[in-house]
């Protein structure tokens, strides 16, 4: 527990400190990725870590985030981003409710299609809808945050970089607190044995709804903060890659841990980066890492830390 | 195991960044390599690397090589962002060329106004781009507005149409060449009979085919790629259409001869380039394209050539790789190219090159008429 | 207007078969190994690839052609399932996913990094002349890749019912432990298994890129139009997937002629979706779920 705590906190600590004194522009955009990827894998993680479906379509809550922010922050409505972010986070639960009552009641591979159906319509809707979305012109020019102009310091990237990590940090805590809440030793019983869990009275189905929506909000903040950053949003933000990425964050940050998500997305940007070097093999590579973690270390980087080193992550309940 | 993976990855970027440290000259190319039009990204890149080995063979720019550093947009403005970023910030390039796409060259275009890079889209159709008001942003493409005013008198007199139906592939370059085209022909009385879109990827278009046969257009015009257009035009043949069919698209190749087959009889292309405009620049460019590739250059192949020869001439003109000076140079660019000569209009938009009119004959583009681009808009 | 109807009908009755064809492979495979193959779209693509290699590159004929690519496909499934599939088969549903998708995601770049995104032909047998029933109209390749479809299927429903390898999967299948006891050696039926299921893929995806075109990309949307099939069916119910296919086909068909033809794609999701809201193991199944 304290061991999460203080790495999670760690990472915001450095990321600051990154943000503060790193010149580079590129390098910035690069911290501002792993931003975005550690909340979007962070949800996806509650999910996968907590309830043991894998969601294949989570993009979906990430694209209605992104979509909400450029709809309503694009130069013709030009809400503010204070209120855009949080709608756009409330968007997404409000789809997370609606898509997990038809979905969790679903298992294994009904659940994991089902998802990504209702991702591959939205992808449609906002492909073919172009009097809202623009089609496949997509949304640009949505506002840069009014806040960011206040000081000085926060001109340019490190601007988005502040507004990353104050997000991240409420993920991590809303994570944080969901895991270790009672809610979440709940899904965790519900995980583990589903049979034993209903037979102490614990409803399946409310807790997961309960994890699936916080998951569907911590999604839509991530998508938000994207289209705020990029400025501009099409169908693609539904699409496969971002799919993709995520599962490799999740995977090989270790699932059902909380500093997982982090760890993966820093490894997974990184590499993404470096491999532009060998652009044609990159993707393929992606699939080879996803197949070996898959057999070799399942439970990713931070499972093998937690079995090497127990002793940090003793507490009382174990997730 | 993934340790000493990535070990080696990082390694080998180490050694091959050491190795360009050679004295070169660095333009910085964003193309889609991966996804959906990566085919078109590819004929894109293939012309620019045949320019930059022309000049280099030549002694260079400015007594340098010039070193091309070809990075993957995938047609995505948050990846086209991220190369551009990576280009200008970590390779230090003073100019770029790209993205393909309108919607991924949007996004590159704030990045370059941002670190103030030119940047000159050799592909980009959609007509706006020049109206932004971005002073870095330089295109020496046709715009879907222009070829269609163009060609649209033409078209609508030589196939004597009436009734039109338009299909188009469902993105902002297939949406965009419908609207310009039907605009242009219902001005001049033609009725458009049906507006439908496909996915890329679709291989199956019987049912939508079915329905511009049942409306009975005169004519139809389609908006695809070589991917989908190949299979859309052979299926045309099939269902049994008879109209005549005309449109925009990579369609004066012979990728696309070869497998629509005889359904590629008789259409007419409207395109900045055909591999047989008669003139002595395009005669050497498709010899060389051939040699070095096998096959015969597309629109997008002298694209690409046309935007890098235009950017290393402006670099030759500036007299330094500074991006300011080149910004001005690229203002005074006079070049002959395969399809005719590039001079920038107020706007950044390039003029006084062909648009040809094409009619494809036995596999090859027959051009039956000309018009060459203006400059105002 | 009946006319125009009919055509909508005949083509996704053409299409269905096709769908149901490319969606068996993957209803067999769910059926019997409990695993869902998210690299299913790519066995297809392979098919296309390799019949283009054999057709164009090595100039055999079609169905020679068809032979090589079949036996080669299903070797390939073969070797996947003895050395991949099998680390992962006890663990769960989810690890199988994973590893599926990862392996989705090799196949499609590699083949991208080795023949290219070009859209390649496979030649086919004949022509694509059209033929006219009444006032419908259907090309000869068409009608050609039905009848290997039919044949492909009519072949797999008698390899499972009638043969001794057909009734050791089915053993397998309803008890892999009984099986076992019994003397079946379970671990070549599972790669057995596998290994038609990716011939199957194969096959459809050799014929279908001799009408259309075979590319190295298209693996994705294959994989998700296979699923929706084998919802609508039933997963692992081989009457089912054809059934699925058929409805599936007809329904885009419909849906594209009379109202938009942009979101035809939609309809095969909004079909699963509302299926599973009311049925949640699929139209057809006859499977509970044991827990």
């Amino acid at each position: 527990m304290k061991f999460e705590r203080n790495f999670l906190t760690g990472f915001l600590l450095l990321a600051a400190l990154l943000g503060v004194f790193i010149q580079s522009d590129y390098l910035l955009h690069i911290l501002t990725l792993v931003l975005i990827y550690a909340i979007l894998a962070s949800s996806l993680n509650l999910i996968v870590g907590y309830v043991g479906e894998f969601p294949l379509g989570h993009v979906a809550f990430f694209g209605l985030g992104a979509y909400t922010v450029a709809i309503l922050g694009a130069p013709e409505v030009g809400m503010p981003i204070t209120l855009t972010i949080p709608l756009a986070a409330f968007v997404a639960a409000a789809f997370g409710w609606l898509i997990g009552r038809i979905t969790l009641r679903l298992n294994g591979p009904f659940f994991v299609i089902v998802t990504l159906a209702f991702a591959e319509v939205l992808r449609l809707l906002a492909t073919n809808w172009v009097s809202l979305t623009n089609g496949p012109m997509g949304i640009a020019g949505i506002g840069h945050p009014a806040v960011l102009d206040m000081a000085p310091w926060l001109q340019g990237k490190r601007g988005f970089v502040a507004m990353g990590i104050v997000l991240a940090a409420l993920t991590f805590f809303i994570a944080y607190r969901l895991v270790h809440s009672s809610a979440g030793r709940a899904a965790v019983t519900l995980r583990e044995n589903n049979y034993v869990a209903q037979s102490v009275g614990i409803d399946p189905f409310r807790y997961s709804m309960f994890v699936f929506i916080v998951a569907a909000f911590l999604a839509g903040l991530a998508g938000a903060y994207y289209a705020t950053y990029i400025s501009f949003v099409g169908p693609e933000v539904f699409g496969f890659p971002f799919t993709a990425t995520m599962i490799i964050i999740v995977l090989l940050g270790g699932k059902g841990t909380l500093s997982g998500p982090v760890v993966g997305a820093i490894a997974v940007t990184l590499l993404e980066e470096y491999l532009r070097e060998f652009k044609e093999l990159r993707l393929s590579l992606f699939g080879i890492i996803v197949m070996a973690v898959v057999l070799f270390a399942p439970d990713g980087v931070m499972g093998y830390v937690r079995h090497r080193f127990q002793s940090l992550f003793r507490r009382t309940s174990h997730a | 195991m993934k340790k000493t993976a990535m070990a080696a990855a990082l390694l080998a970027g180490f050694v091959s960044m050491a190795a360009q440290a050679a004295d070169t000259i660095k333009i910085g190319l964003i193309q889609p390599l991966t996804g959906s039009v990566a085919y078109n990204g590819e004929a894109d890149v293939n012309g620019s690397k045949i320019a930059v080995k022309e000049r280099n063979a030549k002694g260079g720019v400015l007594g340098k090589q010039i070193e091309l550093v070809i990075e993957d947009g995938e047609c995505q403005p948050a990846k086209t962002v991220s190369a551009a970023e990576k280009l200008i910030q970590k390779d230090k390039v003073p100019v770029l060329s790209g993205a393909f796409c309108s919607s991924a060259t949007i996004a590159a275009m704030s990045v370059a106004q941002k670190y103030k890079v030119p940047l000159l889209s050799g592909v980009s159709s959609k007509s706006d781009l020049t109206e932004r008001g971005n002073e870095w942003f330089f295109r020496s493409a046709e715009t879907d507005g222009l070829l269609a005013r163009a060609f649209a008198k033409i078209l609508v007199e030589q196939l004597d149409l009436k009734k039109i139906a338009y299909i188009g592939v469902n993105d902002d370059w297939g949406r965009g060449g419908i609207s310009e085209f039907s605009s242009q022909i219902e001005a001049l009385g033609g009725e458009s009979v049906q507006k439908l879109y496909f996915d890329h990827g679709t291989t199956d278009f019987y049912t939508m085919l079915t329905r511009v046969r049942a409306s009975k257009p005169d004519g139809v015009f389609v908006a695809a790629e070589t991917q989908d257009g190949s299979i859309l035009v052979k299926q045309m043949k099939e269902i049994g259409l008879q109209s005549k069919i005309f449109g925009v698209g990579s369609w004066a190749t012979a990728d696309f001869a070869n497998l629509a087959g005889e359904a590629a009889e008789g259409i007419h292309a409207a395109v900045p380039y055909a591999h047989t405009i008669d003139r002595p620049e395009n005669k050497r460019f498709v010899e060389e394209y051939k040699k070095a590739y096998g096959e015969l250059p597309g629109k997008y192949s002298a694209a690409g050539y046309n935007a890098l020869n235009i950017l290393m001439d402006a670099i030759e003109r500036a007299g330094e790789a500074d991006p300011d000076k080149i910004r001005k140079a690229l203002a005074e660019t006079d070049y002959h190219g395969p399809n005719g000569s590039f001079k920038f209009n107020a706007k950044r938009q390039a003029y006084g090159f062909d648009a040809v009119l094409v009619r494809l004959t036995k596999g090859q583009p027959e051009i039956v008429a000309k018009a060459t681009v203006t400059a105002d808009e | 207007m009946f006319d125009l109807f009919l055509q909508f009908v005949v083509n996704g009755l053409v299409n269905g078969t096709f769908y149901a064809l490319s969606a068996l492979g993957l209803t067999l495979i769910f059926g019997l190994m409990r695993l869902v193959n998210f690299a299913h779209g790519e066995f297809y693509m392979m098919g296309g690839i390799l019949g283009w290699v054999a057709t164009d590159r090595l100039s055999m004929d079609f169905f020679t052609g068809l032979v090589a690519v079949v036996a080669v496909m299903a070797l390939f499934g073969w070797l996947l399932d003895r050395y991949l599939i099998v680390r992962v088969r006890d663990k769960g549903p989810e690890p199988g996913i994973l590893l599926t998708i990862g392996l989705a995601i090799f196949l499609t770049n590699t083949a991208l990094m080795l023949v290219g995104t070009a859209p390649h032909k496979v030649a086919a047998p004949v022509s694509s002349g059209p033929i006219l029933l009444g006032p419908v109209i259907i090309t000869e390749v068409r009608v050609f890749a039905i009848a290997v479809s039919v044949a492909a299927i009519v072949g797999a429903r008698l390899l499972i019912q009638k043969t001794k390898l057909g009734r050791a999967m089915r053993a397998t299948f309803q008890d892999p432990t009984a099986a076992s006891l019994v003397g079946i050696n379970t671990a070549s039926i599972y790669a057995s298994t596998f290994a038609l299921g990716t011939a199957l893929a194969a096959t459809s995806g050799m014929l279908l890129g001799s009408i259309y075109v075979a590319q190295a990309s298209i693996g994705g949307l294959i994989s998700l139009k296979a699923f929706v099939v084998v919802i609508l069916g039933g997963m692992g119910n081989f009457a089912g997937a054809i059934l699925g296919g058929l409805i599936l086909g007809v329904a885009e068909s419909l849906w594209g002629g009379y109202v938009q033809t942009g979101t035809v794609d939609m309809v095969g999701f909004a079909l699963v979706i509302l299926i599973l809201f009311f049925r949640p193991y699929g139209l057809f199944s006859v499977r509970a779920e044991r827990a």
